[in-house]
């Protein structure tokens, strides 16, 4: 292709801040408007109260956005964050960025928790937070280079067009001698045209000598990137060292990297081997546990699914390390090399793909019937390479596959195309259209939510069944677990601040296989406490999967075996080190508390956060069909019998699915009651001027919004 | 003889994963084994029977994903 042209539109030179336990306190705002580029320092109460990554992106977005603003107003704003602890080399999982939004999905503020460099190279380039408002007129680049110290506004032509060649493309300009100082955050046409586009986060694989990347997924913050015209955030840094975060106590901040890296080096090769098979392990385990989504969440399993998982996946994976951060033992990040598709513009190329994880296996997979895993690498590398979420491509092509089964949409509608469960090519041709905003494509790219307003206005389809099977809540699409059989996990994800995601509660084995919490109280203190350490990563810049994915063994002869106290013990250690705070693993939820409260009243100021947008569609909570009542029959028979103690002789299965839902139904509402009390939020599930009191963020205009919705 | 983490155990004939377990302690959190490479949840230890000179790993999950 021709060569690339970057006009400078703006460029500053700065003083770079000295790293000082972590924290630059600086924030850097890049206005698309006016072209505007603004460092600020950070206030120490904001520090102290918001402690950076996650928290930092929400408090600069509530200053930036009314409570009015749509995700593509021009104030709506794109914060990407790392964290005090964010690039510690060594440490795993230590290099993460938390990109935060208002969602084209939710209307609400979006979090995503992504690897590559980009988070650490920023926040080593002299900023802990940077913050993108305005619109672009025409496809824009942002430059942070940390090694000229100077900020740029490009304009961009003759760009590749998809993030797979962007990335590459953009490594080699910004640093052709070091490619390793570059980290770049691209989006693609996917992005554009539809709902869900996610960013691709790159780092340069030393040992491959080529760019890889991995994804801020969820809640189309690729979508608001695009809507923006920028075409790239680039992040230019050199060598980092433990010493690169200048940390309170260097000798502390080394001995405790050294002990959990050699944990994971030790143990994960036992336990999970994600360095070897990533998450794709999951993919059995949830099969025999009824718990991996096939036919659109319809049942837990499937006999076929050995072929999409672990034991597949492991001699597919091209071998070397897979770290999405410097040094990083669990390095799960892996990819397959020298893939050919075998459609779209890449058909009979050589493309490096990286993925799949267990999420895009699920959703692309078995959720959708196709149990081949060239078709999964091939939808993978597509939605990549197109800036679209695996996650919300795969629910929403289920939710479309069950409506095309069931005749609430037809050929008239899909362009021809039979969309039945398995129907991979089809699947493929979809995506394509997606990413070029045509043909029925673009109508799934508008998400699950407005498919079902589309499908009942303009096609006549049943809109109550919809309810019922399209997986989303609060208009983001549901993630790959099936929570039938665990209430727990039906408040983990009806009740996460964003929607269904996994990230900020995943309780399916602790509720359902181990019965840790067979009490309505016993489960709401664990969804409180499990959010709350998943939260804190998210402050801090790092990875969830080291906590309790790869697990000590003397674990389980500790008192509380399910929250891993060793390793909270060396998160607490870690901060501690790093910060100069000296911390325990109760401060931990504590600094959580605050932000996620926050959160919570955020979606409140943009018309959301009360119980009745807790809500879930009844697949999430039981079967809604005879077929699925009928497929699992002992199982639920048997709770009707023994746990609701119901006679249920003279019931026909649908009788049975009405009486079993109106039981389950109820039990969820409990659920909402007992988990709004433990977390101090009042029955409609909006949290108390007391516990806003007490955790500290009684800020006047967080009152204003309790205020405005009845709480004083 | 078998092995379970790295220690040795005796075999008996039609050993099934479930009637291990119930031999070992705190294995409370013990819902997916690793037999000889491969995985086994715990829906499948009562029919899965286990050959002599296995090597098992308990896999202690607590989270995923």
């Amino acid at each position: 292709m021709d060569k690339i042209n970057l006009k400078e539109i703006k460029c500053i030179s700065y003083e770079r801040a000295e790293i000082k336990k972590g924290y630059t306190d600086k924030s850097l705002r890049v206005n698309l408007d006016a072209n505007k580029i603004t460092i600020s320092p950070i206030e120490e109460r904001i520090k102290n109260k918001f402690i950076g990554g996650k928290g930092y992106d929400l408090w600069l977005m509530w200053n930036a956005v009314k409570a009015s603003t749509k995700w593509n107003d021009p104030e709506n704003t794109i914060c990407i964050s790392s964290g005090p602890l964010g690039g510690t080399p060594g440490y795993p999982g230590g290099g993460k960025s938390i990109v935060t939004s208002i969602s084209p999905l939710t209307g609400a503020p979006i979090d995503s928790n992504v690897g590559g460099y980009f988070g650490p190279y920023k926040k080593f380039s002299g900023f802990d937070v940077i913050q993108v408002d305005g619109k672009a007129k025409k496809d824009t680049i942002i430059f942070i280079d940390g090694i000229e110290n100077k900020i740029k506004i490009l304009e961009a032509n003759n760009l590749p067009t998809d993030s797979y060649e962007l990335s590459d493309v953009l490594t080699r300009h910004f640093d052709v001698d070091k490619p390793v100082n570059v980290s770049v955050v691209t989006a693609g046409p996917g992005a554009e045209h539809t709902n869900f586009g996610c960013l691709n986060f790159s780092w340069w694989d030393a040992g491959r000598k080529r760019v890889r990347y991995k994804q801020a997924g969820r809640g189309g913050i690729g979508t608001v990137f695009a809507d923006k015209k920028v075409k790239a955030i680039v992040a230019r840094f050199g060598a980092i060292s433990m010493k690169s975060n200048n940390p309170a106590d260097l000798d502390a901040l080394k001995l405790v990297t050294k002990s959990h890296s050699k944990e994971i080096r030790e143990l994960d090769p036992k336990q999970n081997r994600m360095s070897l098979v990533g998450t794709t392990h999951l993919v059995p385990i949830m099969n025999d546990h009824d718990c991996l989504p096939v036919h659109n969440f319809k049942f837990g399993s499937h006999p076929e699914s050995r072929v999409i998982g672990e034991e597949v996946y492991e001699h597919i994976f091209d071998k070397g390390f897979d770290g999405c951060w410097k040094g990083c033992t669990v390095a799960c990040s892996h990819g397959v090399k020298d893939f050919s598709p075998f459609t779209g513009p890449y058909s009979g190329k050589k493309v490096f793909v990286d993925g799949p994880e267990y999420e895009t296996v699920a959703g692309c997979g078995s959720s959708l019937g196709i149990f081949d895993a060239h078709t999964i690498i091939e939808i993978n590398f597509y939605c990549d390479a197109y800036g679209m979420d695996t996650i919300s491509v795969g629910t929403s092509l289920a939710f479309v596959m069950e409506c095309f089964e069931n005749k609430l949409i037809t050929l008239d509608h899909t362009g021809g195309m039979d969309l039945s469960f398995g129907n991979r090519f089809n699947a493929l041709e979809i995506i394509h259209q997606m990413a070029r905003g045509e043909g029925f494509g673009a109508i799934v790219g508008k998400g699950i939510r407005q498919m079902k307003q589309i499908f009942a206005k303009d096609f006549g389809a049943d809109m109550a069944f919809m309810q019922d099977i399209g997986m989303e809540s609060k208009g983001l699409e549901f993630s790959e677990y099936m929570t039938k059989e665990s209430l727990a996990q039906q408040g983990g994800y009806g009740l996460a601040l964003k929607g269904p995601q996994h990230d900020e509660a995943w309780l399916i084995f602790l509720d359902m296989v181990h019965n840790f919490m067979p009490t309505f109280e016993d489960k709401a203190e664990a969804l409180h406490w499990f959010p709350m350490f998943r939260t804190w990563f998210g402050l801090c810049g790092l990875c969830k999967l080291p906590w309790n994915d790869i697990i000590p063994e003397d674990n389980k002869n500790t008192s509380e075996p399910a929250k891993v106290a060793k390793h909270l013990g060396w998160y607490a250690d870690f901060f501690s080190a790093v910060t100069g705070r000296k911390s325990s693993p109760e401060d931990l939820i504590s600094m959580s508390e605050a932000v996620y409260n926050f959160q919570r009243i955020f979606n409140l100021k943009m018309g959301f956060g009360t119980r009745e947008h807790d809500t879930l569609p009844y697949r999430a909570v039981g079967p809604v069909t005879v077929e699925e009542y009928e497929s699992r029959q002992e199982r639920y028979d048997e709770q009707l019998k023994e746990k609701y103690e119901l006679d249920i002789s003279n019931m026909d299965s649908k009788e049975k699915v009405a009486v079993l839902r109106q039981k389950r139904e109820e039990q969820y509402e409990l659920l909402k009651n007992a988990v709004y009390k433990r977390r101090g939020w009042n029955n409609n599930g909006i949290p108390t001027v007391e516990t806003v009191n007490r955790l500290g963020i009684d800020f006047p205009e967080v009152l204003e919004v309790l205020k405005k919705n009845g709480v004083e | 003889m078998i092995e379970v983490d790295e220690k040795k155990m005796p075999w008996s004939k039609n050993l099934t994963m479930a009637s291990l377990l119930a031999t070992l302690e705190n294995v409370e959190f013990c819902s997916v084994v690793r037999l000889n490479g491969r995985l086994v949840s715990s829906p499948k230890f009562a029919e899965t029977i286990i050959p002599d000179n296995s090597k098992i790993q308990l896999l202690p999950l607590v989270a995923g994903g």
